[in-house]
């Protein structure tokens, strides 16, 4: 293929030569001639081209937020042709390359192979890919090339990114037949120490406390904490709403991000762990434990897109029923435009749920972008103590989560 | 223990002031680059103006006219581009155009403020004589105990006219220049700056300056004393001027190919730096990689660039001696008046090319990368 360059060296020498003939300018006929037969002796260049394969190679196929994906590629010409070889690997809008390059140009010798790398980074969970490779073989001006595009898509998923939470506070009244990590608030066997108590005919001569003894002159024993696996549903508030702000601050990237660090924590500790995202419509991830569990948890979170306007009345009156009695939900939600959270709440309470709420600030990031007028954002902020108020006389627990805190912020909030 | 302050300097770090990594980038071979193609585009200029005397052009002709016609026959009295002087000034002027763009914020404003003052300083300084008269205004004047404020307006006495026109007239005489002087001065501007639209704008004016040419055009429009030379030059025989014509053309693709190359190879290692910042963040060894690769690439670029100039040689003087013989040996085909012309040269040409082009359809690479 002719390039834009060969074009206008080509055109300007065909513009030279019959200016010169017109203007009977001698040099610029020969200058004309000269660039001209300069072009046509460049397109048999591609003669010796080499032929190229290329191959791509991945560090993993899924990332979390803010991590590292190397990609290499090896390059190999197939045969004796030599030239100028030029690869672009297309990237997502919002990867950031932290080292490399995704364009490249090598000189290749017959049958060589060579490789490159580069590694980048995205900030924002989701799905994306890369590719395909568009590559250019050229002669070493750039006139002619033969160009081709791979459809070499590699897909992978950003994760959200997972904090180590430092307590585990949420509990349940609910215990399992399997013993797991999570502590109960009833007494049993487990690890952690609850109370004293009087020695009894039956109790485990191991579980006698011998300082205790030798302190009060009568036999007690350790009681326990009762750890227990249970069932813990996450509700994840996905709705239109939950997009304010922008880029990684919005409501909806907060919850994600809490999500997926709650989900770890829980099924690390051996728990069963439901995944509920509700916005247009109410997708499930069934109660379940383990890797693969977390991993199509956070394949669920990266495929959350703010859309509908759900309310959380119906969701909660459609998913009770599936839920196990007395397991403990846990809602992210920014409780924006929602009427119906106290009904909800109270239909919840009244079954014998507890529910938990981690809500980040929308507020905030509408601050943040200077959105709002100072007396509007205050009448506002005023309306979301008052909604917090209310839930909290309920007797649940809710965090209000500030934009620019940590995961373990919120928890510490509850 | 007693802690010591580290103040900071009140004079700006160079830093700050110029973006110096610009002009000496981070791999010296483009830096070489840069230099080898500013060279080939002063060996280019200095040749077309040795065909293209710019006292012939159309653009002198016309300068001379309207100056005379219409302000008078003080402007332009000196204008008389001379290659000799243009070309060095005006590489000297793209390049210092290409360093103020390199001054940050306040300073680039600062450094055009400055040479908008020197030269209205240099063009007033004869004529205009600034008397601020015996006090500071306003002051206070007058006998012992009378106080008076009094206004001392300044003075501005016009001293040498004449002397400021002359100036004007030679400001006006160089700025002129620039008419010729813009080819190298783009020409330097877009290899340094990375800007091709400048490289391709100095082509362009080269071809229209040429174009506007006309050989002994000075001598039948102006008098021997301003042309510099009192009878028409000796017209070169086509063969002479066609060989001229050959280097002229050489040297016009080294200086694009050139251009193009330092443009080429500088946006390569530019990607390394992220956007908005002037060093990559590259370490040693990476920076050594890429120094590697730009060199394995330049040289290559190098042999293929050299071969091909040889072989373009090669094959415009077979043309061009091939047209000789044809023109000069006896038979028919010497009859033709055209092909011992212009017409003749451009006609063999043609014929030469069309056989590559018949040859091109039979000798050519598969395309392999397109079948897949």
């Amino acid at each position: 293929m002719w390039s834009k360059k060969a074009a206008a060296v080509a055109g300007g020498a065909l513009f030279l030569a019959l200016a010169g003939l017109i203007r009977l300018n001698y040099l610029f006929i020969s200058a004309g001639l000269v660039m001209l037969i300069f072009v046509v002796l460049s397109s048999f260049l591609d003669v010796w081209m080499p032929s190229v394969k290329i191959r791509r190679e991945t560090t993993s196929d899924n990332i979390f937020e803010n991590g590292d994906l190397s990609v290499k590629f090896i390059v190999k010409n197939r045969g004796l042709g030599i030239g100028f070889v030029e690869i672009y690997d297309q990237l997502p809008p919002q990867a950031r390359i932290t080292k490399g390059s995704n364009y490249t140009l090598l000189y290749m010798r017959p049958w060589q192979e060579v490789s490159f790398e580069y590694s980048l980074k995205l900030p924002l969970r989701g799905h994306y890919h890369l590719g395909p490779v568009k590559m250019r073989v050229k002669d070493a001006f750039d006139l002619f090339y033969n160009e081709r595009i791979e459809e070499s898509i590699h897909s992978f998923s950003v994760f959200p990114e997972i904090e180590i939470l430092e307590e585990q506070i949420i509990k349940s009244r609910a215990p399992k037949l399997l013993s797991g990590a999570m502590p109960l608030n009833v007494i049993g066997a487990g690890t952690e120490f609850y109370s004293l108590r009087e020695f009894v005919p039956g109790d485990s001569l191991r579980s006698v406390n011998w300082k205790a003894l030798a302190k009060k002159g009568k036999m007690m024993v350790n009681e326990t904490v009762r750890e227990d696996v249970m069932d813990v549903i996450l509700l994840l508030d996905a709705r239109e709403v939950s997009a304010v702000g922008g880029g990684k601050d919005t409501p909806l990237e907060m919850s994600c991000r809490a999500v997926a660090t709650y989900a770890k924590q829980l099924l690390d500790e051996r728990n069963n762990v439901a995944l509920m995202i509700y916005g247009e419509s109410i997708e499930r991830i069934d109660l379940n434990r383990g890797e693969h569990h977390l991993f199509k948890i956070l394949t669920a979170l990266s495929s959350a897109t703010p859309k509908g306007n759900l309310k959380l009345e119906i969701v909660m009156k459609d998913m009770l029923p599936y839920i196990p009695s007395g397991s403990p939900i846990i809602l992210f939600s920014s409780l924006d435009d929602d009427h119906t959270i106290s009904e909800a709440f109270t239909n919840t309470i009244s079954r014998g749920y507890t529910i938990t709420t981690i809500s980040p600030s929308s507020l905030d990031f509408e601050e943040k972008m200077k959105r709002i007028p100072v007396q509007p954002l205050l009448i506002a902020r005023i309306e979301r103590d008052n909604m917090i108020s209310e839930i909290r006389s309920f007797g649940m627990q809710v965090g209000d989560w500030k934009s620019d805190e940590a995961v373990n912020s919120a928890l510490q909030e509850v | 223990m007693e802690e010591n302050e580290v103040k900071e300097s009140r004079l700006p770090k160079i830093k700050d002031v110029i973006n110096y990594n610009d002009f000496f980038g981070e791999y010296p071979l483009i830096f070489a680059i840069k230099i080898i193609s500013s060279l080939s585009l002063i060996f280019v200029i200095t040749e077309f103006y040795n065909y293209h005397n710019p006292l012939d052009s159309l653009f002198t002709k016309y300068v001379k006219q309207f100056s005379e016609s219409s302000v008078g026959s003080t402007y332009f009295s000196s204008f008389k581009p001379d290659p000799n002087v243009f070309i060095l000034w005006s590489v000297v002027a793209g390049f210092i155009f290409y360093l103020f763009t390199l001054l940050r914020g306040k300073y680039k404003f600062f450094a055009l403020l400055l040479t908008i003052i020197f030269v209205g300083q240099y063009i007033s300084d004869p004529a205009l004589d600034w008397k601020l008269g015996e006090h500071i205004i306003p002051s206070k004047v007058g006998d012992e105990g009378a106080e008076k404020w009094t206004w001392k307006p300044i003075k501005i006495i016009y001293e040498d006219k004449k002397e400021s026109v002359e100036r004007i007239d030679e400001f006006t005489t160089r700025a002129a220049n620039l008419i010729f002087g813009l080819i190298p001065f783009l020409g330097i501007y877009g290899i340094w700056k990375r800007k091709s639209w400048a490289v391709i704008g100095s082509i362009a004016l080269a071809v229209i300056i040429g174009w506007t040419c006309n050989p002994n055009y000075c001598l039948e429009n102006f008098d021997a004393d301003y042309c510099g030379y009192d009878s028409k030059s000796k017209e070169n025989t086509w063969e002479e001027s066609l060989a001229g014509g050959i280097f002229v053309g050489l040297g016009f693709i080294i200086y694009i190919e050139l251009s193009y190359a330092a443009i080429k190879y500088e946006n390569y290692a530019e990607q390394f730096k992220p956007a908005g910042m002037d060093d990559s963040l590259l370490t040693d060894a990476q920076k050594k990689g890429v120094s590697k690769t730009l060199m394995t690439l330049f040289m290559s670029y190098l042999v293929n660039l050299g071969v091909m100039l040889l072989i373009t040689f090669i094959m415009a003087e077979i043309i061009i001696n091939v047209n000789d013989y044809l023109s000069t040996t006896e038979g028919i085909i010497q009859d033709s008046i055209e092909l011992q012309g212009p017409y003749g040269i451009v006609f063999t040409s043609l014929i030469f090319l069309m056989l590559l082009g018949f040859v091109r359809m039979f000798v050519g690479a598969d395309y392999e990368t397109e079948e897949s």
